[in-house]
């Protein structure tokens, strides 16, 4: 995908009318319903019958099984999210082009962990999404490359130049991904808000909106994840600024507390979205499934922000979130399916609004 | 979009007030005129309804062909404002 300039008059209505139409044809609860009790070549011909039609079809004959499935719904998404692209024109553009380059981040960090962990590059292209600003020469140069410092070379002049020439010392140092990951994560965040105009009309405002919320909701799972695991790591090294819920100095302090952050958590803004969630995590302390509460939440959110004024950027958006999660299931489903895990099991794994 | 709107209103009201001057006792400004600007200024404001609704409705279509006889429907509605200002020029 090749980033055009952005031009010509926003075209809220027309995307958003695609955009819900697509948002509609999603698979719904009844379909994971009965997703959940297939065998993975019967989750196949599912899909096959159903939207991801096209690219079942494409890669029949080179793939099969869960793989088969799992280059279907990578290669599904790029295609939506490539379309959405082509659809847009001015200013939501700009913001979806920009919300989009997370999969490069992803993408970026798969390859620096594939070299790390020194797998060949036909796998660390196997989990590649093509969706993202990165060109695919490039996406194959990086997998290609034979060490961290090459892929970083390679990465200059992209977005992540700046803070990966900067965070390539820190792992000189350590020898460990982590300050090369967050540096990513960090780079993406912070090109989300910059360029903003200072006078946000009411669409603009509601893309900050949520792109707060985001962060919030990330900020939130790794202090969760700290405090619960009980490891000796500064939050505020993982803290992304720009969200509304706590900024880093509040972040250290609450870490070591997890009832006041529940309680921060409860008086806030998501309170309400999140209470069954926070509910579940007091009585069981268990992480996982209020984890899944957050993005449940965040899902229902973003729907809540798009349909309060639908001719801005937020329903493609809500999408684009929403369109994830379903890959995210349906992969869950047929590798755990796989694995030979009860349907039971598997529902409890699934994001389902 | 807006721009035209306000240059167009303000030439109205200049249009008014030269009016007026001239014949204090008589309408504002012709019957007739009157009339034409009716009908333009609502098919102007149809116009503009129907840009947005259009440009939802071809992304419907897109989506789904089904839609063509819904969207084509949706799209004329404002179409029905042009119809009304006409009832006025038979008012005169």
């Amino acid at each position: 995908m090749k980033l055009r300039q952005e031009d010509g008059a926003a075209n809220y209505e027309y995307v958003t009318a695609r955009i819900r139409s697509r948002r509609a044809s999603l698979f719904d609860e009844s379909d994971y319903r009965k997703l959940v009790r297939m065998g993975p070549d019967e989750i196949a011909r599912f899909m096959e019958e159903s939207e991801y039609e096209r690219e079942m079809n494409a890669l029949g004959s080179r793939f099969s099984g869960v793989d088969l499935i799992e280059y279907a719904l990578n290669e599904n998404l790029g295609k939506h999210f490539d379309d959405v692209l082509n659809w847009t024109d001015g200013e939501p553009y700009g913001y979806l082009a920009r919300y989009l380059r997370k999969f490069d981040a992803w993408n970026v960090k798969t390859a620096l962990r594939g070299i790390y962990s020194e797998s060949p590059p036909t796998e660390i292209d196997d989990d590649l999404i093509e969706a993202g600003e990165l060109s695919d020469d490039l996406l194959g140069q990086l997998v290609e490359a034979d060490s961290i410092e090459s892929a970083v070379e390679l990465l200059a002049g992209t977005l992540f130049s700046d803070v990966l020439a900067d965070a390539y010392e820190l792992y000189e140092e350590s020898g460990i991904l982590v300050p090369l990951e967050n540096a990513i994560d960090r780079a993406y965040y912070t090109n989300l808000y910059a360029g903003l105009p200072s006078d946000p009309s009411r669409a603009e405002e509601l893309y900050v909106e949520f792109v707060e919320a985001e962060i919030d909701f990330r900020n939130l799972r790794n202090a969760l994840r700290i405090t619960l695991s009980g490891a000796d790591i500064d939050p505020a090294e993982f803290c992304i600024s720009g969200g509304r819920l706590f900024d880093e100095t509040e972040l250290r302090q609450l870490a070591n507390n997890p009832d006041e952050l529940v309680a921060r958590v409860r008086s806030s803004t998501y309170g309400e979205e999140l209470e069954d969630g926070l509910d579940e995590l007091d009585d069981a302390q268990d992480l996982v499934a209020f984890e899944r509460a957050l993005e449940v939440a965040l899902l229902e959110y973003s729907d809540t922000l798009s349909s309060r004024y639908p001719l801005s950027v937020c329903p493609v958006l809500a999408y684009v979130l929403a369109k994830e999660r379903e890959v995210d299931n349906i992969r869950a489903i047929a590798r755990g399916r796989e694995a030979g895990l009860g349907p039971d099991e598997i529902e409890t794994e699934l994001v389902i609004t | 979009m807006f721009d035209i709107a306000t240059t167009l209103f303000s030439s109205i009201a200049l249009l008014l007030q030269s009016g007026s001057e001239a014949a204090a006792s008589t309408a504002a400004i012709p019957p007739k005129a009157g009339a034409a600007l009716a009908v333009g200024l609502a098919a102007f404001g149809a116009g503009y309804a129907e840009r947005g609704i259009g440009a939802a409705a071809v992304g419907a279509i897109a989506e789904d062909e089904d839609m063509f006889g819904r969207g084509l429907i949706l799209t004329v509605l404002p179409e029905t404002l042009v119809i009304f200002a006409l009832v006025i020029t038979f008012t005169i």
